[in-house]
């Protein structure tokens, strides 16, 4: 591991050894630099944002966190297990396996139902189909889009479809949820009714979750906060990371979540 | 000048690499389309033309029932025909939907919205038009080495013409234009962008009449044709064309029945995706695969001919005719499955440009390519096995009474029958499986914002 310095902004870990550790992430595109030289932490649990500008790097980090991009520099890794190395097979397996993910839009199929939408998830991890349409049909009941279930997504609104979307992100059980801008083409409303939706289930399930967005108001739903700017982390908010989120305390948006949260946004058993 | 319509050129210079491989695409259609049209227009005016001016007297005697055949092999190939030449016009409209959508928001009016994607679209017929016609001579040495009633086609006999040349550049950019006038409907519509694929209306009365009224022109043609010397040749031929109305008519209906059937026993997210993409819109799917059942029809009619040939053995007319028959029929075949392949090729590109989006995010969520790659299969193996093998069943299964067993002592008409229809279906998938390269482009693309 080359880069093992501490970042002040991204304190040690006490109690848990984080779910995911990013060091020294570095990436370039041709002449730019995306990321140059990023330390991450996420915690058990744990709720993080990352916000910044337009052309901050953001979604650079959230791409190269989940796999999706491999850093030209630096390490992540995943309960202690570098990631960041495996060939495009085995990042591929990782993403569907171990991380969900709930873009801005247009991520669900549009010939499949809601229903089919989320069970193709568990059944690509071999699921039988059946089985498979009946955790789908409880995640969805839980999300409070069940009325939806035979609708395609051209079929739905935004925020259904959104809700459909946290429905497929979590019905895999994942270690790890990455959101790009989740509530990006929503409105107000109907941005916070997701992300209190998302951040609720994605916690029931014991999964950490992380944000980018450019918008205050969602990342408050989050229990920390980091900036980016031109590729570095220039500011970040919130506990230590690793802490247990039910310790978490003081924070925004945890409060609110804790309070709204009730006995019919739980996870089917 | 119209201020938006002024920017069609820009347009076509800023479509990116998408754009371009569309473009290309619709090129290559529309030039097959007319080059295939062309040539089967040049031999069928070259039979009329022997038919009226005979150089030996087996032209005389039998020209008028070849003037027949070749209308026959024309009629079939022309569904085929205007299915790749629409399939064309619908690739390059439906692509350019966002930006239409983005211009209308801006305030384009639909008339200038319309004219400005219709200006491109007659634009690529027009060039395709005449790539179509240097394809169409590249193509003469071919069809000139193929002998009808006992000589080749010389190619001063297979030139269609200025007169006719000028028809088809008229045409085939006219084609594309009604077609994608059609396509442009759901953009115009609202302004507030398209329903990605929202269930098309029942077509299903539209599709019977156009059947009768195809049952119609031939009676008609043939009764202007004064060649049915032969009455049982026309009731033969009526006979056909009333099976491929029946055909084409429930084709569709049959696939959404497969496809309800496929949805519900689907237990893999190949399966269920290939179902549902068929149960999507069988009547595209039907575009795709209705000229292979048609010529898969032909060619199952045809089988029976080497047996007709042998109980005929002592008539050298009647066996000059039965060959030729089986060598139109074969190259009747080979156009169709072409043109087939074509349009499964175009459908497939389409279908992956169209879902880009959610086929590059789906990816970044961890769904293997693979995935894609089996779906693809799925999804075209099953349609075009069905077409091809079921009507070549039927026709089988409707002429067996007339020649009874006596099919099953000539073998050779069902071994050709098979060889083709193998052939074809392979020509088939190989087309679709073009669309590979383009799937892993776009799986590779960073759709989501590069910030």
């Amino acid at each position: 591991m080359s880069h093992t310095a501490t970042n002040p902004l991204v304190p040690t870990t006490t109690a848990h050894d984080p779910r995911l550790a990013a060091r020294g992430l570095v990436k370039r595109y041709g002449p730019t630099t995306a990321l140059a030289g990023v330390d991450v932490d996420l915690g058990e649990g744990e709720a993080l944002a990352i916000m910044g500008p337009s052309g901050s790097g953001k979604s650079t980090l959230l791409h190269v966190l989940a796999g999706i991009l491999v850093p030209d520099e630096g390490t992540v890794r995943l309960r202690g297990r570098r990631v960041e190395g495996l060939s495009e097979r085995e990042r591929s397996l990782l993403r569907r396996g171990r991380y969900g993910f709930v873009f801005q839009h247009g991520q669900l199929l549009s010939e499949l139902t809601a229903l089919e939408n989320v069970a193709i998830a568990s059944m690509l991890d071999g699921e039988p189909r059946a089985s498979a349409q009946q955790l789908a049909a409880q995640w969805l009941a839980t999300l409070g889009v069940a009325g939806e279930q035979d609708r395609r997504p051209g079929e739905m609104s935004g925020g259904q479809a959104q809700r459909v979307a946290v429905a497929r992100a979590l019905v895999t059980r994942p270690d790890v949820v990455f959101a790009d801008e989740p509530t990006g083409s929503l409105d107000q409303a109907t941005g916070q009714e997701v992300m209190r939706i998302l951040v609720e289930s994605t916690r029931a399930v014991g999964a950490s979750l992380v944000v980018v967005t450019h918008d205050a108001s969602v990342a408050a739903w989050c229990d920390r906060r980091i900036d980016v700017r031109d590729g570095l982390v220039v500011a970040g908010q919130g506990p230590v990371c690793g802490a247990a989120p039910v310790a978490g305390v003081g924070h925004a948006g945890t409060t609110s979540v804790r309070t709204t949260s009730t006995a019919q946004d739980r996870v089917p058993a | 000048m119209n201020p938006v319509l002024a920017l069609a050129p820009r347009f076509g210079r800023a479509t990116g690499r998408d754009g371009r491989t569309t473009t290309a695409l619709a090129i290559v259609a529309f030039a097959l389309t007319t080059a295939l049209a062309t040539s089967v227009l040049a031999a069928t005016l070259g039979f009329v033309e022997r038919a009226a001016h005979p150089t030996s007297g087996v032209e005389e005697r039998l020209g008028d029932t070849y003037v027949l055949l070749a209308y026959v092999a024309t009629v079939l190939l022309v569904v085929p025909l205007l299915t790749l030449g629409g399939a064309a016009a619908r690739l390059g409209v439906a692509r350019r939907n966002d930006r239409l959508a983005t211009l209308r928001l801006l305030g384009a009016t639909p008339r200038e919205v319309v004219g400005l994607t219709l200006v491109e679209t007659a634009t690529q017929g027009i060039v395709g038009a005449v790539a179509g016609t240097v394809l169409y001579v590249a193509l003469l040495p071919v069809w000139t080495s193929v002998p009808f009633l006992g000589r080749t086609f010389t190619a001063d006999e297979l030139w269609v013409g200025p007169g006719v040349l000028a028809l088809v550049w008229l045409g085939v950019p006219l084609l594309a234009v009604a077609s994608g006038a059609v396509t442009l409907r759901q953009v115009v519509v609202s302004p507030l962008g398209v329903a990605r694929r929202v269930r098309p209306p029942a077509l299903r009365a539209v599709r019977v009449v156009v059947a009768v009224v195809a049952f119609a022109g031939f009676v008609v043609v043939s009764m202007f044709l004064q060649a049915f010397a032969a009455a049982a040749a026309a009731i033969l031929i009526g006979g056909l064309a009333l099976a491929f109305a029946a055909v084409n008519a429930i084709g569709p209906w049959l696939l959404g029945v497969a496809g309800r059937r496929r949805l519900r026993r689907a237990r893999t997210p190949e399966d269920l995706l290939a179902a549902r993409r068929l149960l999507d819109d069988p009547r595209a799917v039907w575009r795709v695969v209705g000229g292979l059942s048609l010529a898969s029809f032909v060619a199952g009619a045809l089988a029976v001919v080497p047996v007709l040939a042998e109980q005929s053995a002592g008539d050298a007319d009647t066996r000059l005719l039965m060959q030729d028959i089986l060598t139109g029929a074969l190259l009747t075949l080979l156009i169709a499955f072409l043109l087939a392949a074509a349009s499964a090729g175009i459908a497939q590109a389409a279908s992956v440009l169209d879902r880009r989006r959610e086929l590059a995010l789906a990816h970044l969520a961890g769904v293997p390519t693979e995935l894609f790659d089996a779906v693809r299969r799925r999804e075209v193996l099953g349609p075009v096995l069905a077409a091809s093998v079921g009507s070549a069943g039927l026709a089988l299964a409707l002429f067996f009474p007339l020649f009874g067993l006596a099919a099953l002592t000539a073998p050779q008409g069902l071994l050709l029958l098979a060889v083709s229809l193998g052939a074809g279906v392979l020509l088939v998938l190989a087309a679709t499986e073009s669309s590979r390269p383009l799937l892993r482009r776009v799986l590779a693309d960073p759709v989501v914002r590069a910030d």
